[in-house]
């Protein structure tokens, strides 16, 4: 299945344009990769409601994938994460450099996940290539809830954020 | 003349095969068509080929009396087909999944170049009812009086004109009284009410008094009301001008006829349905239909899609030669013409069941028959097998640019037909939301004018429950032209298409 970024609505596996609000679903991740990804029961809730739960409380911990690379990272995030690269000056908390930042547009200091109340968001902090959430590009410093499953892109550097 | 069936392609085997050859890949064929265990449409109609050959191959005499003839034959390609699908890897999935398949047919480029003129057997089945009184009728007259001065000697010419009256007022046959025939419109009057079938029957009988495989049999229908009681009874016609190799394309002047209705007559035959939304454009539509006419290479062509029994065929919309949404659930379907140069396209909508082994996996059979003119080739005929890949680790590739170009327009006229079908259940907000959705996504594609017509009925609607009807044709018949804009990309500059945008003259309230 493929979730509609626009409506929300339920599409079937190799729709290309949503099928209710014509929306591109180029670039949307199906469930179909968070199954395979993901093993626990919780999948189970997620297929019926299409959307990965939005819920984070403070045991949770984050597991991002990022794409081409085996090894998840798995965090507790603070009330802030911030991701981008190294520099003199700058220490994001996520460091993406090892994964091709530099090569795929990703800001020293490009997006950020935050801690509110039982759940995360994800904000653009003015980067220069944008950073999409499941597809559609975040207006800077403007917090988008984030779900679990979402497809995240910094520049051109694809990740996947997990709940556990 | 020729029967110009492959009974070797119908199989799939080498000319030189064994028996053993034969009989395995009829086996093969069986088990996927055979109408026990494939109820598609489609598969019916190519497993009687299948059968027939197999029938004639399988039996040493029958097989010789067949070489015999077929080394008489002159070889050669008429028209190529191509079959891309949307995805060449599919994923493993417990779950049914959409592909969609674009069936491109082209003529043979060196014959297409020397290939000749092409002659017309034409019926104009001309609306005169009281509505057409007015700029209407006379700019039909000024139309009619163009096209017999476009055509040749060689071309056959009927005219027909009703109301609730049907009248034959220019007799089959070659044109060449050109004065005669130019008065004979001249004195057309408007009365009465419309009754299409009756028009439509006598155009018919016109036309199959000359019609040939050698010639473009085609009728033009041009209307501008409702026809009374009797669409079922037409629709029956068109089905039976198919049978015989008859065109009918179908123009509706103005807001008050029948869309539905036009659409599905001209689909049945393989034509065009148009939207003419001024009395000034009628001579232009109806020269460029015309024009379009003679520069057929082959004509009925027809397409059969024998899918593997665990696929459906969805949706069906023909892109070239002009946009028309097409009946899945009939097998074979009329394209109509391929035109010299040109490219007839038709893009389906799959749905394949569940997958669990990874592996090769046969999809569908496309067989593509037409007549070629001028070659007096009958039946010409190209198979396609397609098969992809189905994996665990299907990473999802870039679609083929040609099928998301048509696709990103056609979800467009689907958002619209939605809206329409919303509107017939009577759910009024469905319908708001999706001519909302439309205006959004109109605009964001450059297309300003649709989008306002497309606001405008939004607004229309949840305030009267109702869309207006030129608003309706406006927006079906606009999103319609979207397709033919671009979708030949060898050709980007034809963008400013030779017809109307049914956009134009759309009220716009604020």
């Amino acid at each position: 299945m493929k979730i509609c970024p626009n409506c929300q609505y339920s599409n079937r596996e190799g729709i290309l344009f949503c099928e209710d609000c014509g929306q591109s679903l180029i670039g949307t991740v199906s469930t179909l990769t968070r199954e395979l990804k993901k093993g626990d029961t919780g999948q189970l809730n997620l297929k019926s409601s299409g959307w990965g739960t939005a819920r984070f409380n403070s045991k949770s911990s984050i597991i991002i994938h990022i794409r081409d690379v085996a090894e998840p990272i798995v965090m507790q995030p603070e009330a802030q994460l911030v991701m981008g690269r190294t520099d003199v000056n700058q220490m994001p908390d996520l460091d993406l450099t090892q994964y091709g930042a530099q090569e795929k547009g990703v800001s020293r200091v490009h997006a950020a996940i935050r801690r509110g109340d039982d759940t995360l968001t994800l904000v653009d902090l003015g980067s220069v290539n944008g950073t999409h959430l499941n597809g559609q590009r975040l207006i800077p410093n403007q917090p988008r809830i984030l779900r679990d499953g979402d497809e995240v892109r910094l520049g051109k550097l694809v990740l996947h954020v997990y709940f556990k | 003349m020729s029967n110009a069936q492959d009974l070797y392609a119908v199989l799939g085997v080498q000319p030189q095969g064994s028996t053993e050859d034969i009989r395995a890949a009829y086996r093969a064929l069986a088990r996927r068509l055979h109408p026990d265990v494939n109820s598609n449409p489609g598969a019916a109609t190519q497993f009687r080929d299948i059968a027939a050959a197999y029938a004639t191959l399988n039996d040493s005499m029958e097989r010789q009396k067949y070489d015999m003839a077929r080394k008489r034959e002159t070889a050669g390609s008429y028209f190529t087909l191509r079959v891309t699908p949307s995805q060449r890897v599919l994923p493993v999935l417990g779950e049914p999944q959409v592909l969609y398949l674009l069936v491109e047919l082209l003529p043979e480029r060196s014959r297409s170049i020397q290939h000749a003129e092409t002659h017309l057997n034409l019926t104009l089945v001309l609306d005169q009812s009281t509505s057409m009184k007015g700029p209407r009728l006379e700019r039909v007259k000024v139309a009619a009086h163009q096209i017999i001065e476009q055509l040749s000697d060689k071309d056959i010419f009927s005219v027909v004109t009703f109301s609730d009256h049907a009248e034959v007022i220019l007799k089959a046959a070659p044109m060449t009284d050109r004065p005669g025939a130019k008065s004979r419109i001249t004195m057309m009057q408007a009365f009465g009410g419309t009754e299409i079938h009756q028009g439509l029957s006598k155009g018919l009988i016109e036309n199959q008094r000359h019609a040939n495989p050698g010639y473009v049999n085609h009728i033009i229908l041009l209307t501008d009301g409702r026809t009374f009681m009797d669409e079922q009874q037409t629709l029956e016609l068109a089905d039976k001008a198919a049978k015989d190799g008859i065109g009918i394309s179908a123009m509706g002047i103005g807001d008050e006829w029948n869309d539905t209705f036009l659409d599905q007559l001209a689909g049945r035959t393989g034509g065009t349905s148009e939207y003419i939304n001024s009395p000034m454009a009628v001579v232009r539509f109806l020269n460029e239909r015309v024009r379009t006419l003679g520069q057929s290479y082959a004509e009925r062509v027809t397409v059969s899609i024998a899918p593997d029994a665990d696929i459906k065929v969805e949706s069906a919309f023909r892109l070239m030669p002009s946009a028309q949404p097409v009946n899945a659930e009939v097998d074979p379907i009329q394209l109509g013409a391929l035109q010299i140069g040109g490219t007839t396209s038709i893009l389906f909508q799959l749905q394949i069941g569940p997958m669990e082994t990874p592996g090769f996996r046969s999809l569908l059979r496309v067989d593509v028959t037409g007549d070629i003119l001028r070659e007096q080739k009958i039946g010409y005929k190209v198979i396609a097998d397609t098969s992809v890949e189905v994996s665990e680790t299907a990473t999802m590739e870039e679609p083929p640019l040609a099928i998301m170009d048509a696709l990103s327009k056609l979800t467009l006229y689907r958002i619209q037909e939605k809206a329409e079908q919303a509107l017939a259940r009577g759910d009024v907000r469905e319908a708001t939301r999706h001519l909302e959705n439309l205006a959004t996504r109109l605009l964001s594609s450059g297309q300003a004018e649709l989008a306002n017509a497309a606001l405008a009925e939004a607004k229309r609607v949840a305030n009267t429950n109702l869309l207006s009807s030129e608003g309706q044709k406006a927006l079906k018949y606009g999103t319609r032209l979207l397709l033919e804009a671009n979708t030949d990309a060898t050709d980007a500059t034809n963008t400013t298409e030779p017809k109307a945008s049914p956009g134009e003259g759309t009220q716009v309230i604020k």
